[in-house]
Order: C-alpha cells, then structure tokens, then sequence
C-alpha cells in the first residue's frame, strides 16, 4: 500500500485546518481516506493510504481536498476546467502501435513552483508509475519545463544505437542501448522496450529529446526547476484509458496548486484512433438507487440525506430522481467502476462508528470438517503417548527432504520465485521437518519426543491444480536408548485407538532407516506408512548425538 | 518415645547381645548389616545419645613369609634336637646337622638357640653336641608362631600373657609383622541400654510398597521409609498440543458455537480461485512475482470444470458484464486463470465454497488456512501463516450485520472492552471495514478486515444474495495473549519454548 510522505505546514494549508495532536486523533480523522498514520512530527507526516485503487490520494493535494470535504470544509464535486488550448500538438508514429501505442499530454500554465510543490509532484509521478503504472509497464509520466520546448512534439520510435542524448542525473551523452546497460532507470526498466527492435522516443521540432518512455528524461528538458512557471506533462502507455486517467491525476494535482490547465492535440496514425484531446476532465455519470443502497446498508437514508453525504465525499449531483440520484463523478476518481463504490464513500461519509451493529441469529448449523475432527482425534492419542505436538513450514528445500535424509532427488513441487534460500519448494513428506526441529534442539534435555499433524504435497496429474495435499502424522523420539520397539509400540498403539482392527508391519528398506531395522504398514492391503530407526549417516547430517525411532503415517489411508 | 530406623535398631540389639560395648567389625557379624549402615547407625545413634563411639588404638601381628615357613616347618633349633635324640644324645655337630636335613646357613642360628633354650650344649673342643633334655616341650614362641598362623592376624593386646611375652622374641628373630590400628568400638549410653530392654520387637522397614506386601497384608508389619519429600527430582515433560495450535482449536470452537461450518481447500491453488474470481485484475501488482509464490513446475492446472464461472468472471473483468460494473477494461487471459500458485489468502476458499453446489443460504463458513507470501522471515514477518477467514451468505444481509459479526468476534473471542470500525479496502469487497479493538493493557489492535463482497464476485459465481466476508487477526491475537513479540514464535524451533510454555 502507498505511504505518502507530506510536509506538515503544507498540508496544514491546503487542508485550511491545524492537524490535531495527538496520534490517534490524527488516525480518526485519516480515516475517512483509509489513512494510517506511519510517523508525526513537526515537519512530516507520513501517511499510510490502505487503497491501491484510490490514486488521487496518493498526493498532498488530493488528501487534503477529500479530506476538506469530510471534515465540512468544502463539499461537493471539485470541478477542474480547461482555461483553453494551448494548441500543441503530438503527431505519433504508426510504427508505436505494437511497442506504447498511446501518449496524452497537458500544459499547466502560471504555476508558481516551490520545493515543496516539486518534491509533492516528483513523489506522485512515482507512486503512480509503481501502482497504477504496474513499474511503467502500463503507464508512465514524464515533466518538463515547456517553455524550454519547441512544439510540435513526436512521439517516435529509434532504434537503440540511432540517437544519443544526456539523460536525467547525467552528464555525457549516451545512446538508448547504452542508457538500458548503465543509467539506473534503464537497468530497472529496460524490460519494457529491450525485446522490441526500436524504442520509444519522444522529441520537439528542433529534434530535442524529451524522454525514452518508459525509461527516462533528458537532463536539459526533463527537469523541473523553481523556475519553471509553464509545466508540460506527458503519459505514455499501453491503453489509452489508464494513460489519460494517469494524466488527470497529475493534472488535477497541479491545478490544486493554482496552474490553470490548457490542453494538447494527439494525432494517431491508428486505424481504431485517430486523434484525441487531453486531458480529458470530464464527469461521468452513475445512477445509484436509494432502495439498494439502504438494502446494502441495513438503514435508511433519505434523499435529502444522501444528497448531504454524497456532498461530503465530493461528489456532485447531476439529477435527483424520485427513487435515486444520478451521481456526478469528479475526473480524478478513477476507482468508481459500481454503485457499491459511491455507495462506500457514502457509508464512510455517514460515519462507520454511527452505524448500529446488528447480530443477526441466522439458522445455519456449524461444525468443524470431518478432517479436522480426524486430526483432532489423532492428536490427542500422540498427547497421551506423551509426545509434544510442533508446528513447521511446508516450505523447505530439497537438501532436507532429500540429500539429508540419505535419499536420492526426486522431482518435488519446485517455487518459481522463492524469497529465501531456504524455502524453495514443498515438502512431500514430514519426517525431514521432524529431524530439522530435532537439529535446533541438541542442547535440550533429552528424552526428546515429537509429533506432527500436517500437509505434505505431492504430483497428481488428475487433480485440476495437478496436485494434492496429503496429511501425514509423524513423530520421532530421541534419546540415548531410543529403538524401534518403542516406536512400534506407540504406532501400534495409535492404531488400536484408531479403531483398526487389523494391520501389518512387514520389514522393508529405506535409506533414511537402518537395514533390518525398517518397516512398512500396512492396513487393508494399502501401504500406509514407515516406521524405522534413523540411520546414523542421517542422524549425523542433522548434527544429532542420540539415536532416533520414527514413523510417519498417511491419515487418510487409515480413516 | 525415640523414632528408630531398622538399621539403627538392629545395631543397638547387636550391640546389647556383645554385652553394651563392641568394636564395629563384631557388631557388622552380629547385625547382620552391612560395614556402611552399622557406621550409618553409630552416627545417627550418637546424634540421639543412644550410643558413642570410641576410638582405641590395636597392635595387630601377623607372621611374615618367612614366620610363615616355620609355622609348616618348625623352628630350626626343634630339627636339630629332634635329630641329636634319634643319634643317642650326643653326635658330632655335622653329623646331627646332615641328619636333620637343614640348610647349612641355619646351622649357626639353630645352635645359638639350641644353647639359649638350654636344650643342649657344645662339649669339648671336638665339636660335639649333647642333648640336655630327651624332649623339650613346646615354647611359647612355637606357640604364637602356630596360633598366629591359625588366625593370619591378631591383636597383641588380646594374646594372653604367656603368648604376649613370645612377641618380642619373633619380633627379634623378624619372623612378624607389627603395626598399629585404630579400633572403633560402639558402646550403649544408659539410655540406650534403658531403650534396648524396651523396644526389644524390630519392625522391617521398606522404602518401595510392593505388590506382594499389599497382598500378603504384610504391609501392616513394615515401616514405609520417610522420604525427603522436599529433595528435587528430575522435570517430567508431558506431551500436550502445540501452544499455538491450541489455540486455533480453540478459536474454531467458538466459530462453531457461532454457527459456521469449517471449509477446506487445497495449498495449491488455481489463480482462478486466488485472483480472479476476486476480482483482481490480472496486471495487478498483487499477483506479481513479489506478491505470491507461483509453482515452478507443473506451472498450469485445470479450470475446465468451472467453465461457465470462468467464462462469467472473464466478462466481468472486461467489461462489466450483467453486475452493473465498467469491469476494468482489459482483456482478460483464460490461460492466467490456470497459473498454479501457493494459496495467499483464505479467502480462496471462500470463493470455492461459493461456487460449491453444497453451499447453504443462509450460509455461515469460515477456514483456518494455511496462507503463503513471499516475504523475508523477520520478527514480523513469516512467508507461511495461518488465516482465519470467512464468509455468511444471506439474504438480507446488510452493512449493519456486518458490523454486528465483527463485533461479536471482538467481544466472544478477543474479550475486548471496545470496538470501533474504520473504512478499510480490498479489491473484492465494496464496502469494506476494518475492526479496530480496544483492551485494556494493550491499547487499540487492529483485528480484523472484512467486507461485503463486490457483485463482480458474486454474480459471476451465480450466488444472488449479499456475502458477508472476514478475516481475523489472530496471529497477533495469540501473541499478545501469549505474551511475545515475535512471530516466527508461531512455529517455534525452540522446544524447549514450547516446553514450557503454559497452556492457557
């Protein structure tokens, strides 16, 4: 979730209002944006917002214009409009359509920069190309001082050793490919563009470049300065929907902080797309019905009621009908896709902590599985032979199912992209994350006695995810005389408890058990498991002093 | 009356049958204890003035190799004579001495002896020997040398007079050893003797009761053996559940006791079930490689037979199909829907028990799932957890209702003194709501996260009435509850942790 890191006294002035002082108050009144206080000084707040859909709050200007309006400041729909054209124009390349086909573009004008408004800007532009942008895949923005700019602009393509120019943070000129091998932006992004044969580039009528889209600004153009009083913003993307909604939350941010907004002509070469005017700040419109609405919330508002609330969460009114209203959505709400979505701002514009809870005594039966139940049973019997239940991960590595356990590799259910060296697939039987426990417990007083009742994974080219989970019982004990009779005593006696009336144990090899000392189960004709002393090269793999007796055991196959 | 142990009875019997005072060897003979409990007795005995020991120093003799020899071969001196009286009392010197068959290096000492006893004389200067007495009796030397021999050792001081007098002689020819030890005698104090005459009746004590004593009866006859009972003894580790999984077990419970009804559902997942039936764009940044672990290997399953739900939840994602939603505009890969994944939230199950044609209205389910995101293992972190999640399907079902389960959650099962809801947000529910719980000593906690699902879950899944969903905190529930601030705690590597923490 995106943090938002604010100055104080700037929020403080957009908002109109000091920020109360204590922590929780703060935490109360950032609720209604889904805000979580992450630090509160005198200089920052840092601001948690716990909704990756609601980007026009992921910048000091939006939260304070959805808070003004919660908190009775300023209600109703916040109109942004276009004070004219500026009359540029971006002519796209065909050659485009298959590589970032679409770009949108707007001019704010009359904007009187401080640090504070540039580091705001900066700090949205890259919250929107991580989440909203997916890392500049889907979108991405680019900023420059337009009146170092000479228009009409091309949104082109190059080939990677065609052009060369400074780009941002650097000093010497280098090529597309050189800036995917060396520039930091380049290394991370370059994945983008790298499997197309030409790159996207975007240049002025004297052949300046702007930027590579996705990857990065020229040093000369692509640099806003306190200077800088005419902003051209870019987006560039991969659908035009996402490109202009970027834009609008750019846009609106901007014109929060007095730039009046002027737009800019795109002429594709497109077949389904021809030419388009951004930015596009019009309302859209969405009907919600006052019977639903109150069905979805458990009480009743009024119309007058909503009207109010709808005010509060600053949206605007296009029609009260008798059942509904048709609800006006500002430009930079992008998130609005249900009536549910209006029908939630209302809701946190009512006050969640307003609402009377109700419990309703449904007529539903309820149960644990019979598998829980199962387990339960088997548990307890292992408790009452006296062995301490463990829980361990699922997740291990095939050094300890296998190369540990004395066993040969077999193919197991691999991650593809594991975190930590040690979890790197799912282990297909239990006993390994027994003796791993056992490991980290040399130094503990000994008689040791384990049990676990867990899940296991293995292939099944029938299921419809190509596996199954399978539930194994296992334990171990350890301690200076520890055999198999003990083991077999205990197994025999979970089998008894069990309610079996009839089981085999029959010798068997396995490497992870000493020869002559290893056993199969088996009950109805089906094998159902292992019992065995551990064999000393394993006991000595897992630094383990006293001998072991185990067994593992497939649940199911003795229900 | 005085509390006597077995053995110090025996000991003051012993010691009143060898006449009130005797040294410790004699009272082991006749106790019948062993050397070790005898000393134990005289201990305990003095303690309580019941008896004393004295110390008393013994000259001890015994005969070396060589007193050994005559011992078996009588004294040099007795050859010759016995010889000199067979040849008529009186020979030359070398012939008695032939006769007698004795080494010639005894000869010198033998006649020395011979004069010395007055048993015979050298005549003349021819070197003849005259016997003075046809037999000489036994001397008390040969008589200590033989009654030594008899008892291998003995104490001078209790040799009669006679026989103490030979011991400077075998001293002087070096056929004994001498040396000196220190004698403990046990002796009955008055009292003792008084207790004695009294308690003449001994009562076997038994330290382990044995079937035989509680069968026999004999039980009633014995003493059973004060223990220390304060003396430590060895831990005893009982078996008992994991800390933390009794607690889950015991947070199912009260589920159930709320009515809900546990669902189950595989660790490997569909995305289907994970994301898309969730409404969770397929570009979203949650389904990324940093967001969930996929399978390496098979890495597609099969969704064939949810087909209509696939097909509903593709148009859906697009373009909003019949749920009243713009859908998120995109198109919508079949082939993503079959990704394998390590399930990341509970909340898949939800939607399989939704899609279930056991499913219930009105419905109460919840899971405890076993949930994996890729994260680094810190002190609050763990790429494996536990999710406690749920759903309540019904018509009818509203904003209030939900509020109302969460509050029930935080009063039966974190026993809070207060709650309060904060707008919260997940990509499958509209409205959603967090639950923020006050206790006392802990502060504000947040606890749980819930919602109603959106109607581009629902619809898609042919399910018509409002669903209630919820997910619990109980991770940290339980860590608060039992007291520690690191998560991997949960599944412990510390047995003894595990050990000896408290079941509660």
């Amino acid at each position: 979730m995106p943090t938002i890191e604010v100055e104080r006294e700037d929020f403080e002035a957009l908002l109109g209002l000091d920020l109360p002082r204590s922590v929780e108050e703060l935490d109360d009144m950032l609720a209604y944006v889904k805000g979580e206080v992450k630090l509160f000084d005198e200089q920052e707040v840092h601001i948690e917002v716990k909704d990756s859909n609601r980007a026009d709050l992921w910048s000091v200007e939006g939260l304070a214009r959805a808070l003004r309006g919660f908190l009775n400041l300023e209600k109703g729909l916040k109109n942004y409009s276009v004070a004219g054209s500026s009359g540029v124009e971006i002519h796209v390349d065909s050659r485009l359509e298959n590589i970032r086909p679409y770009i949108g573009c707007a001019i704010i004008k009359d904007i009187e920069f401080t640090d504070v408004m540039i580091r705001g800007a900066m700090r949205l532009q890259d919250k929107l190309d991580q989440t909203y942008g997916r890392n500049r895949r889907r979108t991405s923005i680019g900023l420059y001082d337009f009146d170092l700019i000479s228009p009409p602009l091309h949104y082109s393509v190059a080939k990677p050793k065609q052009v060369s120019f400074v780009p941002l943070g650097f000093s010497v000129k280098m090529t597309l490919e050189e800036i995917l091998e060396k520039h930091p932006k380049g290394i991370e992004y370059g994945h983008i563009v790298h499997p197309h044969a030409v790159w996207p580039l975007l240049t002025d009528s004297k052949d300046n470049v702007l930027s590579f889209p996705p990857i990065i600004n020229s040093d000369d153009l692509g640099r806003i300065t306190e200077n800088a009083h005419n902003v051209l913003i870019e987006v560039t993307g991969t659908s035009h929907e996402t490109v202009l909604n970027t834009l609008n939350m750019m846009v609106t941010s901007l014109a929060d902080r007095g730039g009046k907004i002027f737009t800019t002509q795109v002429n594709y070469p497109y077949k389904e797309r021809k030419n388009a005017v951004t930015p596009q700040l019009e309302t859209k419109t969405m009907r919600i019905d006052l019977a639903e609405m109150n069905q979805l919330f458990g009480f009743k508002l009024t119309l007058k009621e909503v009207a109010e609330l709808l005010g509060k969460a600053r949206y605007g009114i296009a029609k009260t009908q008798k059942k509904g209203v048709i609800v006006r959505i500002p430009c930079h709400r992008i998130d609005v896709m249900h009536p549910v979505d209006i029908a939630e701002d209302i809701a946190i514009a009512y006050g969640y902590n307003k609402i009377k809870p109700r419990w309703q005594r449904l007529p539903t039966t309820g149960g644990i599985s019979s598998h829980a139940q199962f387990c339960d049973i088997v548990r307890e019997i292992m408790v009452g032979l006296g062995f301490q239940e463990i829980l361990t991960f699922t997740m291990t590595h095939p050094e300890i199912l296998q190369t540990k356990m004395n066993r040969k590799r077999e193919k197991v259910v691999e991650i593809s992209n594991p975190k930590m060296v040690t979890f790197t697939c799912l282990r297909n039987w239990l006993l390994p994350s027994l003796m791993e426990f056992l490991s980290h417990n040399t130094h503990v007083e000994y008689p040791q006695k384990i049990f676990e009742v867990g899940y296991v994974v293995v292939f099944d080219g029938e299921a419809e995810t190509k596996t199954r989970d399978v539930t194994k019982l296992a334990c171990v004990t350890t301690h200076p005389n520890a055999n198999f009779t003990e083991m077999k005593s205990c197994l025999e006696a979970l089998l008894l408890n069990m309610g079996l009336k009839q089981w085999n144990i029959r010798e068997t090899t396995h490497p992870s058990f000493i020869s002559g000392r290893t056993a199969k189960i088996s009950s109805r004709n089906r094998e159902v498991g292992i019992l065995g002393e551990v064999h000393p090269q394993v006991l000595n793999n897992f630094k383990l002093k006293n001998p072991a007796s185990a067994f593992e055991i497939d649940l199911k196959k003795i229900t | 009356m005085v509390e006597l142990r077995e053995h110090e009875q025996k000991t003051l019997l012993a010691l009143q049958k060898l006449g009130g005072k005797a040294p410790v060897d004699e009272v082991v003979k006749a106790s019948g204890l062993a050397h070790a409990a005898v000393m134990r007795a005289a201990l305990s005995l003095t303690a309580k003035k019941l008896a004393q020991t004295h110390e008393r120093k013994q000259t001890v003799i015994k005969l070396n190799e060589e007193g050994k020899q005559y011992a078996k071969k009588k004294l040099p001196e007795r050859h010759l004579i016995d010889s000199l009286v067979k040849l008529g009392g009186k020979a030359p010197i070398e012939k008695v001495a032939e006769n007698a068959h004795l080494a010639k290096k005894f000869i010198p000492i033998a006649l020395g002896w011979l004069q010395r006893k007055g048993w015979a004389t050298i005549e003349d200067k021819e070197r003849v020997l005259k016997a003075l007495k046809r037999k000489p009796a036994e001397g008390t030397d040969e008589k200590l040398i033989s009654f030594l021999n008899e008892k291998s050792s003995f104490i001078v001081e209790k040799l009669s007079k006679n026989l103490q007098s030979a011991v400077a002689v075998l001293r002087g020819r070096k056929l004994v050893e001498i040396r000196d030890k220190m004698l403990r005698e046990i002796e009955l104090t008055s009292v003792g003797q008084k207790l004695v005459k009294k308690q003449l009746l001994i009562v076997e004590e038994v330290s382990q009761l044995k079937p035989e004593l509680i069968v026999s009866g004999k039980w009633r006859q014995v003493r059973l053996r004060k223990y220390n009972i304060e003396a430590p003894v060895a831990v005893t580790w009982s078996g008992k559940k994991h800390p933390y999984a009794r607690f889950l077990d015991e947070l199912k419970e009260k589920l159930v006791a709320l009515g809900f009804k546990e669902m189950r559902g595989p660790l490997i997942e569909l995305s289907f079930f994970n994301f898309d039936s969730l409404y969770t764009p397929q570009d979203h940044p949650a389904r990324e490689i940093f967001g969930v672990y996929y399978v390496k290997s098979p890495k597609y399953g099969k969704v064939d037979t949810y087909k209509p739900a696939v097909e509903n939840v593709k148009k859906t994602h697009e373009t909003g199909w019949k749920t009243g939603s713009t859908g998120w505009g995109y198109h919508f890969s079949l082939r993503d829907t079959q990704r394998l994944l390590l399930r990341a939230h509970g909340t898949a199950l939800s939607v399989r028990t939704l899609l279930s044609k056991d499913l219930e209205i009105p419905g109460k389910y919840f899971a405890v799932a076993r949930c994996y995101r890729p994260d680094m293992v810190d002190k609050t972190h763990l790429s494996e957890f536990n999710q406690v999640e749920g759903i309540i399907a019904g018509e009818d079902l509203t904003l209030r209702d939900l509020l109302g389960v969460l509050e029930r959650f935080a009063i039966d099962i974190a026993g809070v003194d207060k709650v309060k809801f904060r707008p919260d947000y997940f990509p499958f529910t509209e409205p959603s709501v967090e639950l923020v719980a006050y206790k006392k000593d802990y502060g504000w906690l947040e606890f749980g996260g819930s919602g109603i699902f959106r109607p581009e879950v629902t619809l898609p899944l042919g399910v018509k009435v409002p669903v209630l969903a919820w997910g619990l905190g109980v991770d940290r529930l339980f860590m608060m509850k039992a007291g520690i601030d690191d998560i991997r705690h949960l599944f412990s590597q510390d047995l003894d942790w595990i050990r000896r923490k408290e079941l509660t």
